[in-house]
């Protein structure tokens, strides 16, 4: 676009050797700048990344563990098979599946449900969706710490609270209880999880045309009415994200099952993330807890595809 | 219809109201309970408010691993940023400036790269770490940090690249100056808020990061903020009085910088849409 040299017509024909040479060095750099400004940080995700997804995926073939360290030995399918014909670990399996799809259905649930109220004409509007977002920025660990206090039995407010208003003389010491246990982390990582989803669907909403709901509203549909038929078909693309984020977050999920449970009481809230941890990691087994990671990663690959033959097959390809 | 929308934000204000409640009063009841005396916490009696400002739960956390913590986390946390940082400001501007073979590929990659799970690239990282000699090291940590910051920051600086006209730089070329320079004085200025994006974002991921630092750190005196608190939470279920009071210390410092750089935070979280 903007060229600096005096004429285009006299390059071609009447160059100086030395202005070609030039000419042809400076080609030459230009065709290197990619390297020089992308080859450090490719350099670093390949090592710290690519390496180890590779050498984790050529782990869950060996036969390999810490305890005999240098005297790995080749298994094959070995780990797979054991795994898939291991019935506790089809339970896990199950139970993660379990994990993430409630995850979805109360964080996207709550997330529209935020989403469509925050983007109604409110007081304070950006004050209050700042103040729903602290949970997300908050550590887990400050997270498992408000809600085992509020959870404890002891000095804990919502036992104390069910008992004093008579919902309940016993209430359950809730993270203890196999029954209650998991539907409980379910409930305390929407609390977490929720805001984020919110402001990915608040962003979708705000792009609709208001054109849109007021030519709904002369047609006389109802809130709801315009919420199904205006609003999700509008957001589709934000609610595939929000599906996406919260599946993967959900498979992916360690820090905080393993701050409130550790996978326990009785093996109650063990999902693959912390079943592979505590492989690896307390019987160090790393050729079993690699297949069990690689069994993760297929799972997380297998929703990326869908996301992208879904929203970015409709869209017509990404950006 | 007037009176059916004014019903309608009355709706939309009542559940605004109990969302408010239902995020609010958790962290409510743990500031004042730090301040209750352990009898007023495992007394029989429950009382909202605390009777005075006890302060001994304050006290108590000085006598915990608590602040090396803290500034362990912040050690990694300043290291984890500078250096992704600038891996990610070069690679940004290089895959929203150059078309070259692979360049779709490897922007790829970088996506894919946000998407392994932790718990998987944990096992080769371990023993990586370990012949490195950098396990139970906060230098370490860092390392195996740059994996999950580095590509978000990559995406996130390209994105601002790209919103920034060509022209800008072209105009410092015509007068002399190298890309690098260019990149440095004119380019990067008004790319600043997707550097403070990626900072925050960053920053608030090795807050939260507990899998790693779990792992790769045996001593006391060298765990991060995460696993600190937890292996006190672990120590002390009793003691609420002090894991309360220590609560509020993480507290403090997150809503101050969210405070400060809100708007970057619910910026980066919607632009997942706009990419």
């Amino acid at each position: 676009m903007s060229t600096v040299t005096d004429s285009p017509v006299a390059d071609r024909s009447g160059l100086t050797p030395e202005l070609q040479a030039a000419r042809r060095r400076k080609v030459r750099r230009q065709r290197l700048a990619p390297v020089l400004y992308i080859g450090p940080a490719f350099l670093a995700i390949a090592v710290i990344i690519g390496y180890p997804v590779v050498n984790a995926i050529g782990t869950s073939f060996l036969d390999a563990s810490l305890l005999r360290p240098g005297q790995d030995t080749f298994a094959g399918l070995g780990n797979y098979l054991a795994l898939f014909g291991d019935p506790e670990f089809l339970t896990v399996l199950g139970r993660t599946l379990i994990w993430a799809s409630s995850a979805l259905v109360v964080q996207l649930g709550l997330g529209l449900l935020i989403a469509n109220t925050l983007n109604k004409k409110l007081r304070a509007r950006g004050a209050i969706r700042t103040t729903l977002i602290i949970p997300w920025i908050v550590p887990t660990v400050l997270v498992a710490l408000i809600w085992r206090f509020m959870l404890d039995p002891v000095s804990g407010p919502i036992n104390e609270l069910l008992r004093s208003s008579g919902l309940l003389d016993n209430p359950p010491i809730w993270l203890a209880d196999t029954r209650f246990v998991l539907p409980v982390l379910v409930l305390i990582s929407a609390w977490k999880w929720t805001p984020f989803g919110a402001v990915i669907l608040l962003a979708g909403m705000q792009q609709i045309p208001q054109e849109q709901h007021e030519a709904a509203m002369v047609d006389g549909a109802n809130a709801w009415q315009r919420f199904r038929n205006v609003t999700v078909p509008a957001i589709r693309t934000s609610i595939a994200l929000v599906t996406l984020t919260t599946i993967s977050g959900a498979i992916n999920n360690f820090n905080g099952i393993w701050m409130f449970t550790r996978g326990g009481p009785a093996g109650a809230t063990e999902i693959l993330t912390t079943l592979a941890y505590r492989t690896a990691f307390t019987q160090f087994d790393f050729g079993k807890a690699s297949a069990i990671s690689v069994v993760i990663f297929a799972m997380m690959m297998m929703i990326a595809v869908v996301y992208f033959y879904v929203v970015e097959g409709r869209k017509g390809g990404p950006r | 219809m007037r009176k059916n929308r004014s019903h309608a934000t009355v709706g939309a204000h009542a559940v605004a109201g109990v969302l408010l409640l239902g995020t609010v009063l958790p962290f409510a009841w743990m500031v004042l309970s730090s301040f209750k005396t352990p009898a007023e916490l495992n007394g029989a009696d429950k009382q909202l408010l605390p009777s005075g400002l006890y302060l001994g739960n304050y006290e108590a956390v000085a006598d915990t691993n608590f602040f090396t913590y803290f500034l362990n986390s912040v050690i990694v946390a300043a290291g984890t940023t500078t250096i992704a940082l600038l891996l990610a400001i070069l690679a940004g501007y290089g895959f929203a400036r150059f078309t070259f073979v692979g360049n779709r590929g490897m922007l790829l990659i970088v996506v894919a790269a946000q998407m392994f799970p932790a718990v998987m690239l944990a096992i080769p990282l371990f023993i990586t770490v370990k012949t490195l000699g950098l396990l139970d090291s906060l230098v370490g940590l860092i390392v195996v940090y740059i994996s999950f910051a580095l590509p978000l920051c990559i995406w996130l600086m390209r994105n601002y690249f790209l919103a920034i006209p060509v022209e800008t730089e072209e105009a410092a070329f015509i007068d002399g100056c190298s890309r690098l320079r260019a990149l440095w004085k004119v380019v990067l200025p008004p790319a600043l808020p997707g550097v403070m994006a990626a900072s925050v974002f960053t920053i608030i991921q090795v807050w939260e990061e507990f899998l790693y630092a779990n792992t790769f750190i045996d001593t006391d005196d060298k765990r991060t903020l995460s696993v600190g608190l937890n292996s006190l939470i672990g120590e002390f279920t009793t003691d609420w009085g002090r894991l309360l009071a220590a609560g509020v210390l993480v507290m403090i410092p997150v809503l101050a910088i969210f405070g400060y750089l809100q708007r970057y935070v619910t910026q980066i979280a919607s632009g997942g849409v706009k990419g």
